[in-house]
């Protein structure tokens, strides 16, 4: 391969590669992200493949060769990766080919050639063949040969993982360009979009995928991407929101056919359930009611049912309000308060599921949007975002050489001091306990920075005083005044008067006004007239400050030295 | 980044107030958190040009 690791022979795409399904993208010329649909019309590929006497079959078609020929269908492999046999939960490959112990890595037992014998085939060689057809989708799709990609991981896929991930990539004739963190994708997604605005803000990924759930917070700083926190979970997923279908219509078929036996204790019959179960619950996601319909359920016993959304929602209520729950534990992880976050990214297959952002929705204050289908007309679709997000960054780096990508992705480069405390000017009035903060660079801040505000000045103009210091940010409770016309005592220690108090503590958020870092004075400011800092910080934390009338000329300028930095040792 | 509008006004110059060059340091920025961003995006780019060519913001403006 000449073309290699030369990009100017580059075609490079998106991929996102889950445990449950795949997706392929590539930008356009005006900078647009296209999710491409392979040979069966699929943009969502089921991580997928399956054998029928030597025939490879992928993606969708091999997902239905779990009815009949699971044993020789491998599915859900990805997490195997770079794993040791002993450090993986197999439960998700109970009903197709089982993983196994394989020369300190991990292996399937496939009829995978139209000999009558088994193939240990290893998950690295798995890999490679999803994505050779992932790859040829894609190169048909455009018309010619795709030979490099940014492909995107979970935010705890280890080192070794990248590795085997890799090496079985270039095994496909994909030269990985860079892995890029799901939820970083998604984010990205959103912000490439052409009405987007930069703005700083603090928000959350929450990804429910089919075999795991991701949280990750998020600092977004004038479009630099930093991890707050992140929390992974095997418990919440796709799998039990399946489960809790499966377990519905198993009984609504004993009701009926007690005799046909309990569909959930045959394999055949589980796997029927579980391919129509998955399918009413995406019919949920758009209809209020959906059909159920498999032939030959068990005991040779058709059966057809519906369901409504409702009763779906109150089955799998539970999941989702732990699902929020994650989302919560994960703003507390990054020592923030639910009112810090200005919205939630909702990714992954299932939340297409209304229910899964109406139970975020009320989790959060109203003032955290909820970026989802249900909740949100412009929302992404939630299942294309790290895929986007790949194809991107793709297009942004398609043209550097590799060892360029390299260097701008070392911690020479990424680790960078951030700022602890919001920095700002005092206004209405200069004294600390009475003068309001009013933030011009947020915590959590990457440096250097530079930033500018323009701050109105008293009616009259005149001469001000500009002070600059760090703001603490503090959440202000409010407990509700007692009801004065209430004939109940104020202080009752009776639980069900609390239960029946009608409004709850009111909680915002607001600044205290921390080290106070200069002043300066502009002097004869004209009525009405504006004044404009702008604020640099270097990575040393020295500032370099610059204070003038808009429009004026002149103006002041301040530096401060820096000096505390954390930039040897670590906290 | 627009710039952040601000509409409370600043305070008045009190009385007798005074500063070299009308500028007065009074404290330091508390220490930094070093942690990872993530290379991605089109202003991460921008930031990781600037720091492997030890560039300004004004510097890349140009
Ligand atoms: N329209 C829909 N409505 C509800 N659920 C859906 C919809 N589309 C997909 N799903 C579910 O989403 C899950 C797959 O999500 P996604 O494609 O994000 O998974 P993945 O990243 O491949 O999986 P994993 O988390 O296992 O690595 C499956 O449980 C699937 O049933
Ligand atoms: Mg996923």
């Amino acid at each position: 391969m000449s073309a290699e690791n030369d990009p100017a022979q580059r075609v490079a795409i998106g991929i996102s590669f889950g445990n449950s399904y795949s997706s392929i993208a590539f930008t356009t010329g005006d900078g647009k992200a296209e999710v491409i649909a392979n040979e069966d019309g699929d943009r969502q590929i089921p991580s997928i493949l399956s054998y029928v006497s030597g025939e490879e079959l992928h993606g969708g078609q091999a997902k239905s060769q779990l009815l009949r020929n699971s044993k020789n269908t491998v599915a859900y492999f990805r997490d195997f990766l770079g794993q040791e046999f002993k450090s993986i939960d197999p439960s998700p490959c109970h009903q197709s080919a089982h993983p196994v112990d394989h020369e300190s890595s991990i292996a399937f037992k496939i009829q995978d050639t139209e000999e009558d014998k088994e193939n240990t085939v290893t998950v690295s060689e798995v890999t490679t063949r999803h994505l050779k057809r992932l790859r040829n989708s894609a190169s048909d799709y455009l018309g010619k040969s795709v030979n490099a990609a940014v492909i995107t991981v979970p935010t705890n896929f280890a080192e070794a993982q990248k590795t085997a991930l890799n090496k079985a990539a270039k095994e496909a004739g994909i030269e990985v360009l860079q892995f890029i963190n799901e939820p970083v994708a998604a984010v990205l997604a959103y912000d490439a979009r052409p009405d987007a605005k930069l703005a700083d803000k603090i928000l959350v990924v929450a990804d429910l995928g089919g075999t795991r759930s991701d949280i990750a917070v998020v600092a977004s700083r004038g479009g630099i991407y930093t991890f707050l926190a992140t929390i992974h979970d095997y418990e919440v997923s796709g799998f039990v929101l399946d489960q809790v279908l499966i377990d519905h219509f198993a009984k609504e078929f004993l009701k009926k056919h007690k005799s046909a036996g309990d569909p959930r204790e045959n394999d055949r019959s589980l796997a029927k359930l579980k391919l129509e179960c998955e399918a009413v619950k995406k019919a949920l996601s758009i209809g209020t009611s959906a059909n159920f319909s498999v032939e030959s359920l068990a005991g040779g016993v058709d059966f057809t049912s519906t369901v409504n959304r409702s009763r779906y929602d109150l089955l799998a209520n539970k999941h989702f309000t732990a699902f929020a729950r994650l989302v919560t534990h994960a703003v507390e992880k990054a020592q923030l308060d639910p009112l810090d976050i200005s919205e939630i990214i909702l990714a992954g297959g299932n939340s297409h599921t209304p229910k899964a952002a109406s139970a975020l929705a009320y989790a959060f204050p109203e003032s955290t949007t909820v970026l989802a289908p249900s909740t949100s007309p412009t929302a992404i679709n939630p299942s294309e975002l790290s895929v986007r997000g790949a194809a991107i960054q793709a297009s942004l780096i398609q043209e550097f050489e590799l060892e360029d990508i390299e260097q701008s992705t070392h911690p020479m480069v990424t680790v960078t001091p951030h700022l602890s405390h919001a920095v700002g000017v005092l206004c209405i009035s200069a004294d600390e306990s009475s003068g309001i903060f009013n933030p011009i660079i947020d915590a959590e801040t990457p440096l250097p920075v530079r930033r500018t505000a323009i701050i109105a000045t008293p009616r009259e103009g005149g001469d001000v005083l500009i002070k600059l210091a760090e703001g603490l940010r503090h959440i202000k409770i409010t407990k509700p005044e007692p009801k004065a016309k209430t004939e109940k005592e104020p202080s009752s220690d009776d639980d069900s008067d609390e239960d029946s108090e009608e409004e709850e503590e009111r909680r915002e958020k607001t600044w205290k006004v921390g080290t106070v870092l200069s002043e300066a004075a502009l002097k004869g400011i004209k009525k009405g007239g504006k004044v404009e800092v702008q604020i640099n910080i270097s990575a040393d934390l020295a500032v370099n400050a610059i204070f003038r009338e808009v429009g004026g000329k002149g103006g002041v300028r301040g530096i401060l030295q820096g000096g505390k930095t954390t930039q040897n040792g670590s906290a | 980044m627009t710039s952040v509008q601000i509409n409370l006004p600043l305070p008045v110059l009190p009385q007798g107030w005074a500063g070299e060059k009308d500028f007065k340091s009074v404290g330091q920025l508390s220490q930094a958190n070093d942690r990872n961003i993530e290379p991605v995006g089109p202003h991460f780019l921008a930031h990781a040009r600037r720091k492997r060519h030890k560039r300004t913001f004004s510097e890349d403006d140009r």
